[in-house]
């Protein structure tokens, strides 16, 4: 075949050489185009979200949202920008869709941390207790981008603050043991633990933990406050007040830490079932506080405001106390040894029923004498 | 018109020019192996390039347009969002009626005009002007959208690049088409549904010619689009959930209201664009401004979302961002934009609204059902998938288009059974309330007759089997001699007689000649032997009637064969049958 048979354009190697040059002048010219435009797209996407950060700090959610919302028109596969239009939009109380809009993040991506735990901190918007665990536990897990490890640990933290609002104190003190656990050498974070561990009401562990601390920083005046605490919440006033003095040696205006070293001082000063008394003592400190108590009750009694007669649980408890003083003078004879327990159980009911009438700081200490029997001091 | 006349005439061409004295390897390459077909297969990869990086330059127009004029994110209660639209549409309005006349509308009929009037042809200038005033009206917030100029940008480049090519008649008509399906592709940045929309609507016909390079084209443009633009999709789908059976139900629901507001929009956009047209020619400059100016408004009020094509809004849709009664707000919204912004006369596309209102009414149905029966399972995301599919099969009646849109853009073939349930059904409710196609209704109000495809698609078509009628006469064998076949024809008036063929075919035989045979003292040859080489054509049953009309006119009747066995005569056809079936037919019978 010659080329002059040629069905089509005479030269279609021509036509095909200049297309093919004028398309690639095209792909070039485009090219540089379309880097300029995404150069531009990208810093407009940054500009809006920065003003949806600056919105967020001062707390408008709603024109936050629109900027995330903005931000993803102009980079949409922005994980982070997506993260936080669902954040604003949750904020802003738009739970259903903040809700509905993780949940497809979370379908792309199970695993991510921030994203569970954004879920995890809308489940606890919703007290869901379920989701709360389940979504904590999936951040705590997850995969996370830079400092992953502090940000498992925060949302650790963070899963067992939310229990303790949710009073789920048994699930929050297990996540405790675990968590405290795991902690690196970082006195802030086993304080932070500490101090947990504290509101959980698990004094034992929040004991051990703050003086984990003190091993750490001997100095910290945190964690002798917490220890001293935790130790008056186990009725350990000896401990409590070696710590909680060192604890006001650095806060001495701290009312309440003082107010807790002076009733361990009591306690201890008045514990008629302290290790090393003799009998005497146990004996007189047993009838200092039984005279101690009649006044209270008589005191009670005669204060306005008291509970109807038919009702009145005082009447009663003079007439038990009365019936007592008659027996106390036996004290430290033979054959009466489980009289001092006997006065401490009426101490113990006086002091219950009378809690509502005016109290001096010698009531409170009488009232945990007789609640802890055993002997304060350990 | 100088243009026009460089595409040949069919008859083959007289070339004139004469080979070089010296040739390059490519150039002895090229004239060894290319024919027209294969040519006209590279030149289609060459306009699917063309029409993709027009298409991202487009695409890059709109955006930037929109960034210029609205700011980067449009809020309510700016003045921007207020008098940009309408200002803008003056200017657009100046452009259209003073420079850019052929751009007014959609594109999709004009580039079928092109195809079927104009032979292909659409001028380079009818791209440039698609490309300026789209992308100043879709930027400054018209709720039109960048698939139809981009189709016509695409077809009209194919011209362009096409029309010097001294190509036959045939495949000159088809570079519009072909620059239509890239341009779309690229737009959609899904190819298969663009072939599939341009074979449905635009050229109406399959045959592997077309078929090849429109898809050569297509493909080639959406890896340029890729190339630059990334390969996601024009919204990020979100996980979607395969359906139990009983749900079928809500999608069914979600048919009829989709069809139902498809007719709502066809109606509206049918009732007001020949009122405005007939307007006094001044009140056109201030059309596109008033409708920009209502658009305005609606944005201003709080709902800017419906302004421009409104993508990234359909994405969000997708992903719960809304609730279902906004997305119902914005649904209703979006058709009284988008119907104003068309009838206005603003040049731009309607695939983009017609996917956001079908996305919204799909999220809103899908919540409302959800919210009285909360263990449907079906996402906000697959409602408004299949929303956008039931707008496209309703509103635009391509359905085929529509159920293949959906897929693609989703990637996920498991909602392929509510895609498709939906869509039949708001395809049946649209074409039982309003007959006749959008594009149809405005090629007629131009006072075009284009062919309408849904109908030529409903047309019935006639086959042999309507015409033809049983042997009742003697069928003769090859194998008998003229003895015996005078014998068999005694009983006949017929005149002429079929004879089969061994070992395959048929032929005629009349009584005349049967008789010459026996005169000539022929009475112990064999039919076969004198007539051999004299063979009619037969007809299956099943073929069109059509076909029948172009052999019956040498013949006084043709054979009707079996297909599986070619001797089997099923019955007789001649040019009388075929005639008389036309007449019943044009008398209603």
């Amino acid at each position: 075949m010659n080329e002059a048979s040629l069905p089509v354009s005479r030269r279609p190697a021509v036509v095909i050489t200049i297309l093919t040059i004028i398309a690639l002048v095209g792909f070039l010219g485009v090219s540089r185009l379309v880097h300029r435009f995404q150069e531009q797209e990208k810093a407009l996407a940054r500009h809006l979200y920065q003003r949806g950060l600056e919105d967020q700090q001062v707390s408008n959610p709603t024109a936050a949202l629109e900027h995330f919302r903005a931000a993803l028109g102009y980079d949409r596969e922005n994980f982070q920008y997506q993260l936080s239009l669902a954040r604003a939009l949750r904020d802003s109380g738009r739970t259903e869709e903040a809700q509905a809009y993780l949940i497809s993040l979370w379908e792309q991506s199970p695993q991510n941390g921030a994203v569970n735990l954004a879920l995890g901190r809308l489940a606890a918007r919703e007290n869901s207790l379920e989701r709360v665990i389940q979504y904590y536990h999936n951040a705590i897990y997850g995969v996370w981008g830079a400092d992953a490890d502090q940000s498992r640990l925060n949302a650790w933290f963070e899963l067992v603050e939310v229990l303790l609002r949710l009073n789920a104190r048994p699930q929050a003190q297990a996540e405790l043991i675990s968590l405290s656990a795991t902690l690196p050498m970082n006195s802030q974070l086993e304080l932070h633990a500490a101090d947990l561990f504290f509101q959980a009401q698990d004094y034992d562990h929040a004991l051990a933990q703050y003086r984990r601390v003190l091993q750490h920083d001997p100095e910290s005046p945190a964690a002798f406050a917490g220890a001293g605490q935790a130790a008056f919440k186990l009725s350990r006033y000896r401990t409590a007040a070696k710590y909680l003095e060192t604890a006001l040696k650095a806060n001495p205006q701290d009312a309440q830490l003082s107010q807790m070293l002076m009733t361990s001082k009591l306690i201890l000063q008045n514990d008629p079932f302290g290790h090393g008394l003799s009998t005497e003592e146990r004996n007189r400190r047993v009838e200092i506080i039984f005279e101690d108590t009649g006044k209270r009750l008589d005191a009670c009694m005669n204060s306005e405001g008291g509970a109807p007669p038919q009702v009145d649980p005082l009447p009663p408890l003079k007439a038990r106390w009365t019936e007592m003083k008659s027996k106390i003078t036996r004290l430290g004879r033979s054959g009466e040894s489980g009289l001092p327990d006997e006065v401490m159980d009426l101490v113990l009911q006086i002091e219950q029923q009378t809690a509502t009438c005016p109290q001096a700081p010698i009531d409170q200490v009488l009232l945990l004498l007789a609640e802890n029997r055993a002997g304060v001091e350990q | 018109m100088s243009q026009f006349l460089h595409i040949a005439p069919e008859s083959p061409r007289v070339e004139t020019s004469t080979a070089p004295k010296t040739r390059s390897p490519l150039r002895i390459f090229v004239a060894a192996n290319l024919g027209e077909e294969r040519f006209f297969l590279i030149l289609a990869v060459f306009i699917g390039i063309f029409a993709g990086l027009a298409v991202v330059c487009f695409r890059l127009a709109i955006d930037w347009t929109r960034i210029g004029l609205l700011g980067p994110a449009p809020e309510p209660h700016s003045l921007r969002v207020l008098l940009v639209p309408a200002l803008v549409g003056i200017a657009v309005a100046i452009l259209v009626i003073h420079f850019f006349p052929q751009v007014r509308g959609s594109g999709v009929n004009q580039t079928k005009a092109a195809l079927y009037i104009f032979n292909g042809r659409i001028p380079f200038r009818t791209a440039v002007g698609k490309f300026i005033t789209a992308a100043l009206a879709i930027g400054s917030g018209q709720s039109l959208g960048p698939e139809d100029p981009s189709l016509q940008i695409g077809a009209s480049l194919a011209w362009a690049i096409g029309y010097r090519m001294n190509l036959s008649r045939d495949k000159g008509r088809l570079l519009a088409p072909i620059g239509a399906a890239a341009g779309l592709a690229a737009a959609f940045n899904a190819p298969i549904s663009a072939v599939l929309f341009v074979i449905e609507e635009v050229i109406g016909r399959w045959s592997a010619a077309i078929l090849g390079s429109v898809v050569l084209a297509a493909i080639s443009s959406v890896v340029v689009v890729r190339w630059f633009l990334g390969a996601q999709a024009l919204f990020r789908i979100p996980p979607l959930t395969t359906v139990h059976p009983t749900e079928l139900l809500a999608y069914a629901i979600l048919g009829i209201v989709g069809g139902l507001a498809a007719v709502i929009f066809a109606k509206a956009i049918g009732y007001f664009r020949p009122i405005l047209r007939s307007m006094p020619r001044a009140t056109q400059y201030f059309q596109p401004a008033a409708a920009g100016l209502v658009i305005g408004v609606i944005g201003y009020l709080g709902a800017p979302q419906v302004m421009g094509a409104g993508y990234q809004y359909i994405d969000q849709a997708m992903h719960d961002q809304f609730t279902w009664k906004v997305l119902a707000i914005l649904a209703g919204l979006k058709i009284i934009a988008t119907t104003l912004s068309f009838v206005s006369g603003t040049p731009g596309g309607m695939f983009a609204p017609t996917l956001f209102v079908g996305a919204m009414l799909g999220g809103a149905i899908g919540g409302l059902e959800r919210h009285f029966y909360p263990h449907l399972t079906g996402t906000t995301g697959t409602y408004c998938l299949v929303g956008m599919g039931v707008l496209f099969a309703g509103f635009l009646r391509a359905p085929m288009t529509s159920v293949f849109m959906v897929l693609e853009v989703s990637g996920d073939y498991s909602i392929i059974l509510p895609v498709i349930i939906a869509n039949a059904i708001a395809y049946v409710v649209s074409r039982s309330l309003q007959p006749t196609p959008i594009f149809d209704m405005l090629t007629r109000q131009d006072g075009l007759n284009l062919p309408s495809l849904e109908e030529q698609r409903e047309e019935s078509v006639f086959h042999v089997e309507d015409a033809m009628k049983l042997p009742t006469d003697p069928v003769l064998d090859s194998e008998d001699t003229v003895e015996e076949a005078n014998q068999q024809i005694q009983q006949s008036k017929a005149e002429a007689f079929l004879v089969r063929m061994s070992p395959s075919g048929w032929s005629t035989l009349d009584r005349e000649r049967l008789l010459r045979f026996a005169n000539e003292g022929k009475l112990q040859m064999t039919l076969g032997s004198l007539l051999s080489g004299q063979r009619l054509p037969h007809l299956h049953p099943d073929y069109p009637l059509e076909m029948a009309l172009r052999s019956v006119e040498n013949a006084p009747f043709i054979p009707v064969v079996s297909r599986a066995d070619l001797r089997k005569l099923e019955g007789i056809i001649s040019k009388e049958d075929v005639l008389a079936k036309y007449r019943a037919a044009a008398l209603g019978e």
